[in-house]
């Protein structure tokens, strides 16, 4: 795999401390707002934003529940107007309840000057669910031609991954790079961690080296962001470095992200200390748990890998596996699902998950490369798919 | 949870986003002049500068180079420069605290601590700076040419208030008349692999340029200029790109001046005024009385072909909105005030002149999930005159009827606490009520919100509040108190849902 040639950001970003402060203070001030007056325009789109922000960096789980409360907010005071419409659907795409947002999308004709947002967030479901992807790359690359902003250059680059297209996807990340021009460490340190999943887990040669480079770039601009901390933590561990891997794992543990809790006892483990393992294990259980009590879409993928990985529940795996995958039919969910069926010896299951994904998925490169390709579809036997 | 990549549409750092210019005389010294940048819109009450941006003023002498429909303000080419820069949290015990420099036109530079009131002087007394939170002094009372209450209500922003010897800083004898813009831009801009121009984060010269003239959301089905207005360079707007912004001005004129359906300019005075904004800096006069009222009057004058009364400038007060509004609309026939009559907090005589900033509104909320049906619930607590439930209510009085009504409630520990009904609604079985008095408190809202959940309800109780003159966790901790209580003996009476 060829990687894009670096360029080094030409200007210092803020300082992610000092990033993380005005996140937090802004959001909070967007709140007091809005308990004052939530009718007022801006206000409940920039709490929309800064959960978010709080969400996908600093992993923070009561995001959504304080979206649930904006929303249920919104519902006595404005249930009908076009905005709420709009939050109700980009709330519900963040829960992975994509039929529900595409259902509140579709409630609007006209939506004026929403449309462009309306268009994003319908991308971005299709997108999530695998579908009309044709169609979506088509208009990711049209928004990157004409505004070359990272925030369409990081879908683009995204959905080329899922298409199979590494290369062409880590040009585009390195442009989003190139064409930044603001301040925000978020903005960066999204970039530097989707390329370090892209060389660590998506592309068929990993190369864990490359990924612990753009995870600790990740960290450079932003040290608070929990899951690059998370996905960098797995490769130390890996490589042996279990102290390191502890260190970057023990400061955000207060975050309440069960993968933290997850990645600890995997570290705990290995070095020996069973009991703090088991602890933290037990933690990750009851973390998952009450999140997928909540949002299950949400968190079936997730809580189906650690089921399959140290959560050492296959029956528990597949199940959440089948639930992600009813949701969102994409090629990576029909992964999870049949490695998922093929550790709890299910065969039958297996085989079917494994035909309906060579039937939707089978002409694509992006099938091409993956595990699936290899599987066979009688016995689900493991013999010539890397499924571990 | 993200990984469909639903990612923040806008992944920029609001701190490096300029929100208002301000320049006036000084209020404590005539001799002075005082020139403020704030950034950072909606900035919450702990927010502190970027560490990676150069908040800087940039002044420069102009001249009048013609008037009346020949109008133009040229600037020289000397710049008298203010730039300001933020380091790095620094932990001070429990406090965190932000440094920062100014680096005066004369090369002077001046160490300061963010928040401090105080400011920071040189040796020889010619420059003093500010920087900190400050109440928004942004009045923005329309949208459109709707009336709207303020829409920054309650903000608060970051500032840099800058005051100065106007003779040892200006030179006024030579000229008197000044054009301002404040900007962003980045620390290190040297490095640019592809040979563009030096990055721009944000500027201002004349407030609303971007948003309401050359963003004019009247005008159908037209590209958005103001990434590329926000990339030109002061005083210097592309030579190349000026016919499109000219164009694009003309017509954002003319959209304003039909917004009350009369004709109030003609063409070429639309043209000329067109003109005039591309020029884009805030124009003030030392020599002259810059008040309240005076914002885009030299322009206006200049325009008119008659000479300028007062120094124009903008002061922290001026509803410059509805100064901007009233000409473009209606040529100055009929002066328009937007929906609000005055910014959150007015300015301040003494220096930093902007006001303190706005306190962010406590929450205390609690929920309670009973084994009872909504209406069984409602209609006990949906009553704003009974509190017979509430074992610390040992006695009501009201007063009045419907929205409006007042309750004035006994506490069994000899308090009396006197609540107003803002707003009720059965079907909803919603009620909400503000305090009156009896808690020291301003700004106090609180709300009952019943909703069916599964077979019985559930009940939020939610208060907002500001504690006056009293600590904040006081006021916490009595709420939290009347919450508990009271949803216990809701709990007791019917029972905890499952």
């Amino acid at each position: 795999m060829i990687e894009a040639p670096e360029i080094e950001l030409a200007y210092t970003l803020t300082d992610g401390e000092i990033a993380v402060n005005n996140l937090e203070s802004a959001r909070r001030h967007s709140w007091s707002r809005f308990w004052r007056d939530p009718i007022r325009p801006g206000i409940a789109e920039s709490i929309v934003e800064q959960e978010l922000l709080t969400a996908q960096f600093l992993s923070d789980m009561g995001a959504l529940n304080r979206l649930d409360t904006l929303l249920q907010c919104l519902d006595r005071v404005d249930a009908t107007s076009r905005r709420t419409t709009l939050i109700r659907a980009q709330i519900a795409s963040m829960e992975h309840r994509f039929a529900e947002a595409k259902r509140h999308l579709d409630k609007i004709g006209d939506w004026g000057d929403l449309a462009d947002a309306v268009n994003r967030l319908s991308l971005s479901i299709d997108q999530a669910c695998g579908d009309r992807l044709a169609y979506v790359l088509e208009s990711r690359r049209q928004f990157a031609q004409s505004s070359a902003r990272l925030e369409d250059l990081v879908p683009l680059g995204a959905l080329l991954v899922d298409l199979g297209r590494f290369d062409e996807a880590d040009q585009v990340y390195a442009r989003a790079l190139r064409e930044y021009k603001d301040v925000s460490p978020f903005a960066i340190a999204w970039v530097c961690f989707q390329r370090g999943v892209l060389w660590g887990e998506l592309c068929p040669e990993s190369q864990p080296g490359r990924a612990e480079e753009w995870y600790r770039r990740a960290l450079g601009y932003l040290p608070s962001y929990v899951k690059a901390r998370v996905h960098l933590s797995e490769i130390c561990l890996r490589t042996g470095a279990v102290g390191t891997a502890q260190a970057l794992l023990l400061p955000v543990i207060s975050r309440g992200d069960p993968e933290v809790n997850w990645r600890l006892a995997d570290v705990l483990a290995a070095s020996g200390r069973t009991a703090e393992a088991e602890t933290q294990l037990a933690d990750a259980r009851n973390g998952f748990e009450a999140l997928l009590a909540k949002y299950l879409l949400a968190f079936a993928d997730h809580g189906s890998e650690f089921y399959s990985s140290s959560g050492k529940d296959p029956q528990r795996a597949l199940e959440l596996s089948m639930v992600n995958l009813k949701n969102r039919p994409t090629l990576r969910a029909f992964e999870r699902a049949y490695e998922a069926a093929v550790e709890a010896r299910d065969t039958k299951t297996a085989t079917n998950v494994l035909t309906a994904a060579r039937k939707k998925w089978g002409g694509t490169q992006a099938f091409a490369l993956s595990r699936l390709a290899l599987a066979r579809a009688d016995s689900g036997s493991r013999e010539g798919a890397d499924v571990a | 949870m993200s990984d469909h990549i639903d990612g923040p549409r806008q992944i920029g750092d609001p701190a490096a986003d300029v929100t208002d210019l301000f320049a006036f005389i000084s209020p404590e010294n005539p001799k002075n002049t005082v020139v403020a940048l704030n950034v950072f819109p909606s900035a919450g009450v702990s927010a502190v500068f970027s560490n990676a941006v150069n908040h800087s003023i940039a002044i420069r002498r102009v001249t009048v180079a013609g008037t009346g429909n020949d109008a133009k303000f040229k600037a020289d080419d000397q710049e008298i420069r203010f730039s300001c820069r933020f380091d790095l949290l620094q932990r001070q015990g429990e406090k965190t605290v932000q440094r920062g420099t100014l680096t005066c036109p004369d090369g002077q530079a001046l160490g300061f601590v963010v928040n401090d009131e105080q400011g920071a002087s040189t040796p020889d007394g010619v420059y003093r700076v500010f920087a900190g939170l400050r109440s928004d002094p942004f009045l923005l009372g329309w949208v459109g040419f709707k009336k709207v209450p303020n829409l920054l209500q309650h903000d608060n922003v970051l500032a840099i208030v800058i005051e100065f010897d106007t003779q040892r800083v200006l030179h006024p004898e030579e000229a008197s008349l000044f054009g301002v813009i404040a900007e962003t831009t980045p620390l290190a801009a040297g490095i640019n692999p592809v040979d563009r121009p030096p990055l721009r984060y944000d500027w201002v010269g004349r407030p609303e340029q971007t948003n309401m003239r050359l963003n004019n959301g009247a005008l159908q089905d037209v590209d958005d200029l103001r990434d590329l207005w926000n990339q030109q360079t002061p005083f210097a707007i592309s030579q190349d790109l000026k016919p499109m912004f000219h164009t694009r001005l003309v017509d954002s004129l003319n959209a304003w001046d039909m917004r009350d359906g009369k004709a109030d300019w003609t063409p070429e005075a639309i043209a000329a005024a067109a003109n005039v904004y591309l020029d884009d800096f805030m124009l003030f006069d030392v020599a002259k009385p810059i008040t309240d009222q005076s914002y885009l009057e030299i322009e206006k004058s200049t325009l008119r072909g008659t000479p300028y009364q007062t120094g124009g400038g903008r002061t922290v007060d001026a509803h410059d909105i509805d100064i901007l509004m009233t000409w473009m609309v209606n040529n100055d026939r009929e002066f328009l005030s937007g929906g609000s009559p005055a910014a959150t907090k007015p300015g301040i005589k003494t220096f930093p002149y902007e006001a303190s900033p706005n306190s962010e509104l406590q929450t205390v909320a609690d929920t309670a999930e009973l084994a009872a049906s909504p209406d069984q619930v409602w209609s006990l607590i949906g009553k704003f005159g009974d509190l017979t439930w509430h074992p610390l209510a040992a006695s009501i009085k009201m007063t009045g009827e419907g929205v409006g009504q007042l309750r004035t409630i006994e506490t069994i520990d000899g308090k009396q606490i006197i609540e107003r009904l803002e707003a009720l609604d059965h079907s909803q079985r919603l009620y909400r009520y503000t305090n009156v008095s009896g808690l020291g408190v301003v700004d106090y809202t609180g709300t009952f919100d019943l909703k069916p959940k599964g077979s019985g309800c559930s009940v939020e109780w939610r208060v907002q509040f500001l504690a006056d003159n009293q600590p904040t966790l006081i006021v916490r901790t009595i709420v939290a108190t009347l919450m508990k209580v009271g949803f216990g003996a809701l709990a007791k009476r019917f029972g905890v849902l499952q």
